[in-house]
């Protein structure tokens, strides 16, 4: 079944037909060309297409593109202002929490949500938050680090 | 992904037209959190599916009086929590905490923040998994499941809801609206524990749900278990035994009484023998931590 509906992401509203059963995921990165957003295990285990949805951490592998609409979905490609990196974004790069970057989109955007939750969360919070996220490179201390950075210094 | 229609009812009567499709295999659709690795491993193959998570009530969680159907002759107020109440929102609700703190604590096990967004309490027992956090939790609250299909809406004891694995006592077409929590006297205690491979994205290994319920001068203990028996279960000999008081070696009795009552299976998340082994570990982790909180 196809249905032409209206996407709201990044604040850009998008109207795509979308399948019944495809995925947020796939009309992100297939149709909208938004690839951040990363296909990893496709069964909600590795976080890496994290996306914010209505503000909150969801896995877009995990959600169907049709029941999206009404919705508001951010990725890290609304991270950037005017060419300036999010203060995430940023304090990644300080603590070098990157090394393949796979991982890296999901990570941004769990703790986008996370902070806007709670601003100024423990480090046990934070693991927390995170433990959908897996990171094959970094061992996540640096990621934790650049995340408790940010929070302490706003 | 194997192919299936999605439709969005926009109340009651257009769902369950939906989901009575002749000849067609329509499931009813909350977090999808189960469907979509289902439908993706080729275990679930719905020719479409109905979501219901916008309908009237499902996502209310609140206060009601009794009914003519659930909660039926309390005098006070039951919990009412919508099926399609997310993980982390029943986690988090103060009403959840205060009056269900034992399923407050198992939501919050579900998962990851992620999955947590999502996943739906009604998905969980709809999927019916003896590993499902929520169930044994359920059970222990004693709680109420209020279904609703075409032509009648029906209440189900959770003691009587859950019939084998993926099994539940929902007929063709019916709907879980919500589980009612009747009302626990003040100084109830709950405790949810579970062991996992992975602490954020795997089922439950064993979970534990405990609640002590200040009973004339004493308490009334109630146990129930999940991931070790075809349905989550309930240990009656364990509490009979800790009703008679919780000194050491009475607890003693009761570890063995529910580690008896276990029927574990060996899979890929863990031995048979390792999870009798967590019965008993849990079990008394679960009955210390309510001890030390007993005034
Ligand atoms: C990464 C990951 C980790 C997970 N970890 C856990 C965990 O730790 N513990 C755990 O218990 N589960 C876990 N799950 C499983 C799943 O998230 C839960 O079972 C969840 O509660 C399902 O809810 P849902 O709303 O997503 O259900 P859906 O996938 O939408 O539906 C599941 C089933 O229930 C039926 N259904 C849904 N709503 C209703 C209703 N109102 N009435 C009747 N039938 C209904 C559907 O038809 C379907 O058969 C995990 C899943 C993933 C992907
Ligand atoms: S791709 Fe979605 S969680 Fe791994
Ligand atoms: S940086 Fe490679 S997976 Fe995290």
């Amino acid at each position: 079944m196809l249905h032409e509906i209206t996407l709201n992401v990044n604040g850009e509203l998008h109207i795509v037909p979308v399948k019944s059963h495809h995925t947020l995921l796939t009309v992100l990165r297939e149709q909208l060309g938004i690839t951040s957003p990363k296909r990893g295990c496709e069964n909600g285990e590795c976080g890496a297409c994290t996306v914010l949805y209505d503000g909150k951490p969801v896995n877009s592998c995990m959600v169907l593109a049709v029941e999206a609409e009404g919705h508001v979905i951010e990725t890290v490609e609304s991270l950037a202002k005017n060419g300036e990196l999010h203060p995430l974004q940023k304090s990644f790069i300080e603590h070098n929490a990157v090394q393949c970057g796979f991982c890296t989109p999901g990570m941004l955007m769990s703790a986008k949500g996370l902070l806007a939750e709670n601003p100024h969360p423990t480090e046990e919070e934070i693991k927390h938050a995170l433990a959908g996220n897996l990171c094959r490179c970094t061992g996540y201390v640096r990621i934790i680090d650049a995340i408790k950075d940010v929070a302490d210094h706003s | 992904m194997h192919p299936f229609d999605y439709y969005k009812p926009k109340d009651f009567d257009e769902a369950f037209a939906m989901l009575t499709q002749p000849g067609k295999k329509v499931i009813p659709l909350a977090g999808s959190t189960d469907i979509i690795p289902m439908v993706r491993d080729e275990r679930w193959l719905p020719d479409a599916v109905v979501d219901i998570k916008g309908l009237p009530g499902l996502r209310d969680i609140k206060l009601v009086d009794s009914g003519p159907l659930c909660c039926a002759g309390q005098t006070a107020q039951c919990l009412y929590i919508g099926a399609a109440a997310r993980m982390n929102e029943i986690a988090h609700s103060e009403l959840v905490q205060q009056y269900a703190s034992v399923l407050a604590q198992a939501a919050q096990e579900v998962g990851h923040e992620q999955v947590r967004n999502r996943a739906t309490l009604g998905g969980n027992m709809g999927t019916a998994s003896p590993a499902g956090d929520t169930l044994s939790a359920l059970l222990v609250l004693e709680a109420d499941v209020l279904v609703k299909g075409k032509d009648e809406e029906r209440c189900i004891p959770a003691l009587k809801f859950f019939l084998g694995p993926r099994k539940t006592a929902l007929q063709p077409g019916e709907i879980i609206l919500g589980v009612q929590v009747p009302p626990l006297p003040e100084g109830t205690l709950g405790r949810y524990l579970r062991i996992s491979r992975r602490k954020g994205a795997d089922l439950a290994i064993v979970g534990l749900s405990v609640m002590a319920i200040p009973a004339e001068g004493g308490y009334q203990w109630r146990i129930g278990l999940g991931a070790v028996a075809p349905t989550p279960i309930r240990v009656p000999e364990a509490e009979t035994i800790l009703a008679t008081g919780h000194d050491e070696a009475t607890v003693e009795k009761a570890i063995q009484a529910t580690l008896a009552a276990a029927r574990p299976i060996d899979d890929i998340r863990a031995t048979a023998a390792y999870r009798r082994e967590m019965v008993v570990q849990l079990t008394r982790r679960a009955l210390q931590d309510i001890i030390a909180q007993i005034p």
